[in-house]
């Protein structure tokens, strides 16, 4: 079947059945997007499928209806989603592993809510765990960036 | 190649009902009060179960988490509020965890999913925590039941389970989860029955 994930068309040969999670990561080797529980409860797995943010460990393969964008290619290193920006003049990640999970959920919210509230805030994120508690940053750091990307 | 196809097709036709059901109202006034109440009864041990209840809540956009699966009934976790667009667009679409699938299947413990997408029901459809003569009332309503009369409620309930929406998820939720009592078609009937019956509420 085909997929188009960051832009580009892939076929691939891969079960209906299969989360697109597991595509991402073993057949198209894009392990940026992390494996947390498998059954929606933590965010890790956090992509967009036509801007919206999606879990990937729940959405099979044949049931995809969209373009997807993974952590790679949201922005790149020399020019890096405002998301990202604001991600590391915060210094938001401590283990990092949740993250970019975190990242896209945030990315889709500043979609949805150009200038979101704490409140906003706190109800798009708390699908989103974070082991490592970074939440505080995580706050202050999505205001940052609805800020940048008001200004852009 | 092409006997896969075949079989496939056979297995999935297109425009299969996903869970097919006969609409047959009886005749106006052919059902007792005492029969149609006690179908009501019936359709009110469908409406307050947690696979229905749980999404018809009221006007704090919060879905529940109640049912045999809790060990106490309360709100979704995650901090979840559908919005007043019921469907999450605020913030967090419900879409984003309960996907909208081919299947009305699940994994344990997994986000639901249907075959349409996930919201809560329009709030002057609450359900949740309401009695039976609360429920009765509002369905009896058409300025809060969508405008319909008996026989559209139950036609309702026929079209959406046929397309897998939320009326075929609850009566079979996948993933081990305890389904809304009686099945679709007793349901269909019943609601028929009361209808029928005048829509009788209790005291």
């Amino acid at each position: 079947m085909q997929v188009t994930v960051n832009g580009q068309t892939h076929d691939i040969d891969a079960d209906p059945q299969m989360p697109l999670l597991w595509a991402l990561r073993e057949v198209l080797n894009l392990t940026g997007t992390k494996y947390g529980c498998g059954i929606a409860q933590c965010g890790a797995c956090t992509v967009h499928v036509d801007g919206m943010a999606v879990r990937s460990c729940q959405l099979r393969l044949g049931d995809l209806n969209g373009e997807v964008t993974t952590i790679e290619g949201l922005g790149q290193p020399q020019a890096l989603h405002a998301v990202q920006a604001a991600w590391i003049d915060h210094q938001v990640a401590q283990c990092g592993y949740c993250q970019s999970g975190q990242v896209m959920s945030a990315a889709a919210l500043l979609m949805l809510n150009a200038s979101p509230t704490d409140q906003d805030i706190d109800r798009a994120m708390s699908g989103n765990l974070c082991r490592c508690a970074t939440y505080p940053r995580i706050r202050a750091a999505v205001h940052d960036a609805a800020r940048r990307l008001a200004g852009s | 190649m092409r006997w896969a196809a075949l079989l496939l097709a056979l297995a999935a036709p297109a425009g299969a009902e996903v869970m097919p059901s006969v609409v047959a109202p009886p005749e106006p006034g052919s059902v007792s009060i005492t029969d149609g109440l006690a179908a009501w009864a019936r359709v009110y041990e469908v409406v307050s179960h947690p696979r229905c209840a749980n999404c018809h809540t009221g006007s704090d956009h919060r879905p529940m988490w109640s049912g045999p699966e809790y060990d106490n009934a309360g709100p979704h976790g995650m901090n979840i509020i559908a919005g007043e667009s019921r469907m999450g667009i605020e913030t967090l679409p419900c879409a984003t965890c309960h996907v909208t699938a081919s299947t009305l299947d699940s994994a344990p413990h997994a986000a639901p999913n249907a075959m349409i997408d996930w919201r809560l029901a329009p709030v002057e459809m609450e359900w949740f925590g309401l009695t039976s003569a609360q429920v009765c009332a509002q369905m009896s309503d058409p300025e809060r039941n969508g405008d319909r009369d008996w026989i559209e409620l139950a036609r309702h309930l026929q079209e959406d389970a046929a397309h897998g929406g939320f009326v075929a998820w609850g009566f079979q939720p996948g993933g081990d989860r305890q389904p809304a009592p009686h099945g679709l078609q007793s349901h269909i009937d019943d609601v028929l029955k009361w209808g029928a019956a005048g829509q009788p509420c209790p005291e």
